[in-house]
């Protein structure tokens, strides 16, 4: 999945940073929510390494904020930085989508 | 990778990070796992990830410099990493064992064979596609299954570990020698006398009686012949009127170790005791009430004079027998389900409903063989009230264990906890060691808390 300007500085953890803010767009989750919810929208299974690894550079970067625990959970809430970089992304994703209509549509002659 | 070893190996990992990483992140993390189900790709990005953050300044330690932090680090991997291996595989094999079984479809009965050497499991009901399988778990990380017979459920194993009975159809307990473990020989049935359902079955000590339990008969079978079983007398009691028929199970009716005493759940709150020094001529010494509500599981303390019982609401029982003549309810402890998880994993639940009416539980209990401890499994499918329905597919095994007193009073109460899918949980008869097994997750699930 190409990745947008502030992403790459994710390196490998740019995908899974975006499945999780995609996941956090709709209301906080703690971190087993955000593991299924991810799984159930995009078929990704997102293991508990990489899913913390991606939630750490996350944090640091302003993009989701921590929320009080509850019991042993701790619920993650996107912020508007995240927000932003998100919409930024997804227009960089949505244009590639139409080039790539655009073009496999003239090459299958539809 | 085994998933118990993978779940060992991730909490091992997990605990690998560095300090700072650990106090932000461990206990949700922990948290995590406790709901996934680790696999080898969980281990392996779980290693990745201490390595990435012992590498990473935002948690490095300060201090020591980069080049004396990845000479620590190269020791630190050379020396960890075959420990972690060893220690990894040990503890799998002492802490949490897990094996899928081979065609058996599943398990609702756990019992165990002498030395706890021998399980036998049974799943389904009588008359439908039924079987029990018996294994041989000397070597506790490779099982082996011996073989499978046409059976079911409630399946008793006799304390010789070499008699099985598992209803036939019409709800006869049908006798199988399993001297030779791989080759089980049905060797009699033992007629119900039109009665139904076959509810519970106990072996006395000896293995020379075997009690079969119906709605409101007991029958004593001698069985010191096992092909001729031979009908010693019927016990009368208060027909059981259960919440839930399918959740009695076989420690509902068990004998004392020294085979004076036989107790049963009898009527909806109630156990009856009677003894049967000589089975020909039981006799009822007393009916105890719980005063709370049904008993769902008994067991004796190894001397006998303790019997403790759980009741579909996880009230733990304790009654003295030591007076014979008159026995006597002496502790009562009503307050462990909210001390339970929740299949969520959470200990409490602002929306969880007060118990009752909580859903019930499965339940298993047992003292441990020197009668100083008692431990109380709790394994609680309750729907989950986070409204997450992923959750609800688990279920919470919640080991409580306390000091017990000569005189039945309890202290010291201790807890464990682990995640598990199945919901027919057993004592093995070390007290401590958990079966639990499930007709849908077609595996035995075996644990001993630390």
């Amino acid at each position: 999945m190409p990745v947008h300007g502030k992403f790459d500085e994710l390196g490998r953890f740019a995908d899974p940073s975006l499945l999780i803010l995609t996941s956090l767009a709709d209301g906080p989750k703690h971190g087993y929510a955000i593991m299924t919810d991810v799984a159930a929208f995009s078929g990704v299974n997102m293991e508990p390494g990489t899913l913390y690894g991606a939630l750490s550079r996350l944090e640091r970067r302003g993009w989701v904020r921590p929320l009080a625990t509850q019991e042993r959970r701790r619920p993650y809430e996107i912020t508007a930085a995240g927000q932003e970089v998100l919409a930024e992304q997804v227009k960089t994703m949505q244009q590639i989508v139409q080039v790539a209509r655009l073009r496999t549509a003239m090459a299958w002659g539809a | 990778m085994q998933p118990g070893l993978a779940d060992r190996l991730s909490r091992a990992l997990v605990s690998c990070h560095p300090r700072r990483w650990r106090e932000r992140y461990l206990e949700e993390m922990l948290d995590v796992l406790d709901q996934h189900h680790p696999t080898g790709r969980t281990v392996a990005s779980l290693a990745v990830s201490v390595l990435s953050t012992h590498l990473d300044p935002a948690y490095r330690t300060a201090g020591p410099s980069r080049s004396q932090l990845r000479r620590a680090a190269g020791w630190a991997a050379a020396i960890i990493a075959p420990l972690a291996l060893v220690s990894g595989c040990l503890g799998y094999a002492a802490w949490n064992e897990r094996w899928q079984l081979s065609g058996a479809g599943g398990v609702g009965a756990v019992a165990f064979g002498p030395g706890q050497r021998l399980l036998v499991t049974g799943v389904g009901g009588p008359g439908t596609n039924n079987m029990v399988t018996v294994w041989d778990f000397a070597d506790r990380a490779r099982p082996r299954q011996l073989s499978a017979f046409r059976g079911g459920q409630p399946t008793a194993l006799s304390p010789d570990g070499l008699l099985v009975v598992t209803p036939a159809p019409d709800d006869e307990p049908a006798l199988w020698n399993i001297a030779d473990p791989r080759q089980p020989v049905r060797v009699a049935v033992m007629p119900a006398l039109g009665h139904q359902p076959l509810w519970g079955e106990a072996f006395s000590p000896d293995g020379q009686v075997f009690a079969a339990a119906y709605l409101d008969q007991i029958f004593l079978w001698d069985v010191a012949n096992p092909a001729r079983p031979r009908l010693l007398g019927t016990l009368a009691a208060q027909a059981v009127q259960a919440n839930d028929a399918a959740s009695i199970t076989p420690q509902d009716i068990a004998f004392s170790p020294d085979g004076r005493f036989l107790a049963s759940v009898t009527g909806t709150d109630h156990v009856t005791v009677w003894n049967v020094t000589d089975p020909a001529r039981a006799v009822r010494i007393a009916t105890l009430a719980s005063s709370r509500d049904m008993v769902q599981t008994l067991a004796f303390s190894s001397d006998g004079n303790l019997l403790a019982g759980v009741t579909y609401y996880g009230t733990v029982l304790v009654f003295s027998l030591a007076d014979p003549a008159r026995p006597a309810l002496t502790t009562t402890i009503g307050t462990i389900m909210p001390h339970a998880l929740w299949p969520d994993g959470l200990l409490k639940h602002p929306d969880a409903p007060p118990c009752p009416p909580c859903s019930p539980a499965a339940y298993a209990v047992a003292f441990t063989p020197d009668g100083h401890t008692l431990t109380v499994l709790v394994d609680r499918e309750e729907s989950s009230v986070s409204g997450d329905p992923a959750v609800t597919m688990w279920s919470r095994d919640t080991i409580f264990t306390w000091n017990v007193a000569s005189s039945g009073a309890l202290s010291g109460l201790t807890t464990a906890f682990r995640k598990v899918v199945d919901n027919y949980p057993a004592l093995a008869p070390d007290g401590r060691t958990v079966a639990d097994g499930s007709p849908d997750s077609n595996a035995v699930y075996l644990w001993t808390p630390p």
